[in-house]
């Protein structure tokens, strides 16, 4: 009996120890780890792991499982644990800070603000003047635009462009067509919102089922509060301005203003309103969620649709491994009136608050820094981009690089794309802007070269490119305009500031009453603008708009 | 007034029996105690400490920076919290959707424990019980998402209601405000009501099994069984978790209101938490969450020890 007792006294006080013990060492743990972030600065090619965190969309991943991740890793013995956001990003950056635990390094997209006011980076200044001669070339013409107002740099951005400037051969705009609409009726000129409503009207009560499902006329994707934006930019498209997010900037005063609210705001709605009462717009615009949406996409069955390619760009590949031309959808420039030039192709543009930075958890900055370094020498950026020669690019006789078409179906595969590993390096990670140009004169994105741009042409393509008697998809657009301030929409907004908290109402406001609006029996549209309207102008407006005309003319005077 | 010496010695000596009283029961059970010890320890460790954190509630905070770094900005937080309009609509739906899952959460569970408690088949009860608590397992995730599918135009709600002849067209459930409360309360059902019965369940197996066969003796029927021996003998198992429910009133969930809401319903929706998601957390602004979930705690305490009290005003089993 005796012993028995002692033993549970025993187990008692052992796990009221071990509590203890752990409650201390979570804190103490801690501190080590940020303690020695920055101290260690021998540097070895010794295998290591890193951790890294995008809050893009992509699938987790270990570096060395793809071909590029490998090879680079045999180069620098570094190997990359890498993981995405699921879900909603700022959750995830709210946890992140919270905790105070983050990955070693950390491409931010829309919560770098959030993070570097936590101090979730590290100044990487000294750094890249030590160990990255390869950084400094790549951003030494955008150094004043990557440095805060501190002078410090915290991250690295994804498009700086080295040795010039090539324009991409397919810009897209935001409002799509099936391309069977456009054969049905001959291949006319869709240039007005209303060409391009009447043409998918037309089509759709001439064909009303397709393999006896309906015909969707139009859908949008407006279903979650991250990515509403797709409805609401495209009054400024309409009107003939790039995405700068939000608000239209004079060309002459550089004058911010914010299109919500106004002519431009309404004119799409009641359209979109109009469409709705003929029974052409997706009734799930507003619910569906991003699956769904994009599943609706590949069955063919939608006429018209509105999106930037890179918020579907799973969709549009699969379409085109699918192979039927005419359930493809091509890109128009379409507009509001005939009079207005559009402005769908950006003008060179830098952005500076997308990038990847090293966090202040990082166990080894140097190899981090090193690392980066080594993934922008010519060499290797033409890795991430084209691949290895002779497996998925090769050179012809006078140096140029092209692609062969089962290369280049390779090239626009997701699978592979994720295989080999151009899925994560070509994008969030350190690397030449999109319109870069090698020494050699080669393009840096294998769709900018023009003979790849040329074989990627499916014969729907080259018949349609034919009708309308054009050479590439640009020549459908207007040629950009020079805007030094370009994009607005990277103007950070400092959390909690009024501007944010304007954003946020503001948009809390369009989630709200868009589907009201669109949705509205024909002729209840204009009860629910006025209802919209008021709700609006309670808020400060015009406080926003200086705010962001004081930034684009801080950005026009060289202060990034 | 004062107390006289002998009063004052009274009490005092009262005061030290009842001191060594406590000392004698106290190392009598020093085996409960120290057993106890380390829990004890944990809950001020894991769930006093952290109470520290209110304080964030009064800055202007800003993570990763000093307590003494921190701008106190007093009651603002709070202030802006009760100012804004949408606090009383989200406050609304927390409070709607809430007693809704606390109503509906509660009678489907406890009648399905008592019908399963009836079945005579192990074997069908059994899987009855495991597809009923399967739901409980998947994540609101690939919930959401199957619900979303089911309820979308064409899929089977709206398939099955227009075969059936009971709508002429398809409706958009998720896109009605009004269906929305409706809507979560029958998918919180199917999610949680296998799992919730297992509870009820496990009450049912204490009552003393010589009180049905009195009963059936007498000649009770099954319904008159269920009615005066089952229920009142899960009674406080009932009040119990009415009373701890309660304490989660403010509660109402967050992953299904969050990824089936959507700008159509959104008026409806939108709850407690999905607003200091948005207000708070996405906006750097950890200090007005944190007044929000002061706010809540708040209210959970006082329909916490009201339910209480009524339970023991009312001479029924209670929490405390």
């Amino acid at each position: 009996m005796r012993t028995k007792k002692w033993l549970q006294t025993g187990l008692a006080v052992v796990m009221a120890s071990a509590l203890l013990v752990v409650g201390c060492s979570n804190g103490n743990s801690g501190e080590k780890n940020s303690a020695s972030g920055g101290e260690n600065s021998e540097v070895s090619t010794e295998p290591v792991t890193f951790t890294y965190f995008g809050f893009g969309a992509n699938k987790d991943t270990m570096a060395s499982d793809t071909t590029i991740g490998k090879k680079l890793q045999e180069q620098t013995g570094v190997d990359w644990k890498m993981e995405y956001v699921v879900g909603d990003g700022s959750t995830k950056s709210g946890v992140m800070i919270a905790g105070g635990d983050y990955p070693d390094v950390i491409s931010p997209v829309g919560e770098l603000a959030k993070l570097l006011d936590a101090g979730a980076y590290i100044p990487l200044n000294d750094l890249i003047e030590k160990y990255g001669p390869n950084i400094k070339r790549v951003y030494g013409d955008y150094m004043n635009k990557i440095k805060d107002e501190e002078g410090n740099i915290y991250i690295l951005p994804f498009t700086a462009n080295v040795n010039g400037y090539l324009s991409p051969p397919d810009p897209s705009s935001t409002f799509w067509m099936q391309r069977r609409v456009l054969k049905e009726f001959g291949y006319p000129e869709v240039k007005t919102l209303d060409q391009y409503f009447d043409l998918i009207e037309k089509y759709q009560a001439k064909y009303p089922k397709v393999d006896g499902k309906d015909t969707i006329g139009f859908a949008t994707f407006a279903g979650t509060a991250g990515e509403f934006f797709t409805i609401t930019n495209q009054p400024m498209h309409l009107a003939g301005y790039p995405n700068e997010g939000g608000v239209l900037v004079d060309m002459e005063s550089h004058e911010a203003k914010l299109y919500q609210g106004t002519e431009d705001e309404k004119r799409w709605l009641a359209k979109l309103n109009e469409m709705n009462g003929k029974g052409l717009v997706d009734p799930e615009t507003f619910t569906a969620n991003k699956d769904q949406y994009l599943a609706k996409l590949t069955s063919g069955r939608v006429l018209g649709y509105v999106n930037y390619s890179w918020q579907i760009n799973d969709a549009t590949n699969n379409l085109r491994s699918a192979g039927n031309d005419d359930l493809r959808y091509v890109a128009l420039p379409i507009v509001f009136d005939e009079g207005i030039k559009d402005a769908y192709v950006d003008p060179p543009s830098f952005v500076n608050n997308r990038g990847l930075g090293i966090s202040v958890s990082a166990k080894d900055p140097v190899r981090i820094i090193k690392y980066f370094d080594n993934l922008l020498t010519d060499e290797n950026q033409k890795l991430v981009e084209w691949g290895i020669e002779g497996e998925t690019y090769t050179k012809n006789a006078e140096g140029r690089m092209v692609m062969s078409e089962e290369q280049l179906t390779n090239r626009n595969d997701n699978d592979f794309k994720r295989k080999f590993g151009f899925a994560y390096f070509d994008y969030e990670w350190p690397r030449y802007g999109d319109n870069s140009v090698y020494d050699d004169g080669n393009a840096h994105v294998p769709f900018n070269q023009p003979e790849v741009a040329a074989i990627n042409y499916t014969d729907g393509d080259k018949t349609l490119l034919e009708k309308y008697n054009l050479k590439t998809f640009s020549d459908f657009y207007a040629e950009p305009v020079e805007r030094p301030w370009y994009p607005a929409w990277s103007i950070e907004k400092e959390p909690g500031s009024p501007e944010q908290l304007f954003s946020q109402r503001a948009g809390d406001l369009q989630q709200k009453y868009y589907p009201r609006m669109v949705l509205a029996a024909p002729g209840q549209f204009e009860k629910v603008w006025s209802e919209y309207l008021a709700e609006y102008n309670k808020l400060d407006a015009k406080g926003y708009e200086e705010f962001m005309t004081n930034k684009i003319k801080d950005r026009i005077d060289g202060k990034w | 007034m004062g107390k006289t010496a002998v009063q004052l010695a009274k009490s005092n000596n009262t005061g030290t029996s009842r001191f060594k009283t406590f000392f004698k029961e106290l190392s009598k059970q020093k085996m409960l105690m120290l057993m106890s010890l380390p829990f004890l320890l944990w809950v001020i460790i894991f769930k006093y400490l952290p109470l520290w954190g209110w304080t964030i509630a009064f800055q202007k905070f800003k993570p990763a920076k000093d307590l003494f770094d921190q701008k106190w900005v007093g009651w603002d937080n709070f202030k802006f919290l009760f100012q804004e309009q949408q606090f009383y609509r989200v406050l609304r739906n927390t409070l709607v959707m809430s007693s809704i899952n606390l109503v509906l959460g509660f009678v489907t569970a406890i009648v399905l424990a008592l019908l399963l408690n009836e079945l005579r088949n192990v074997f069908f009860k059994r899987t009855v019980q495991t597809i009923s608590y399967l739901p409980y397992f998947i994540s609101w995730v690939v919930a959401a998402n199957i619900v979303q599918m089911a309820l979308a135009p064409e899929g089977i709600i709206n398939v099955l209601l227009v075969k059936a002849q009971l709508i002429d067209h398809p409706i958009l459930w998720l896109g009605e405000g009004k269906y929305f409360w409706g809507i979560l309360g029958v998918t919180e059902v199917w999610k949680n009501v296998g799992w919730n019965t297992i509870i009820y369940l496990a009450a049912i197996t204490s009552i003393d099994p010589s009180q049905y066969e009195a009963a059936e003796i007498d000649g009770a029927s099954r319904l008159q069984r269920m009615f005066y021996i089952t229920l009142p003998g899960i009674k406080p198992v009932i009040v119990l978790i009415l009373i701890m429910n309660l304490g989660h009133i403010l509660e109402s969930g967050f992953e299904a209101q969050y990824l089936l809401g959507n700008g159509m319903n959104l008026d409806y929706s939108e709850n407690l938490d999905i607003f200091v998601l948005k207000y708070g957390m996405q906006m750097n602004n950890f200090g007005l969450a944190t007044a929000a979930g002061m706010f809540k705690t708040l209210v959970s305490f006082i329909f916490l020890i009201a339910a209480n009290n009524i339970a023991k005003r009312m001479g029924e089993s209670r929490l405390y």
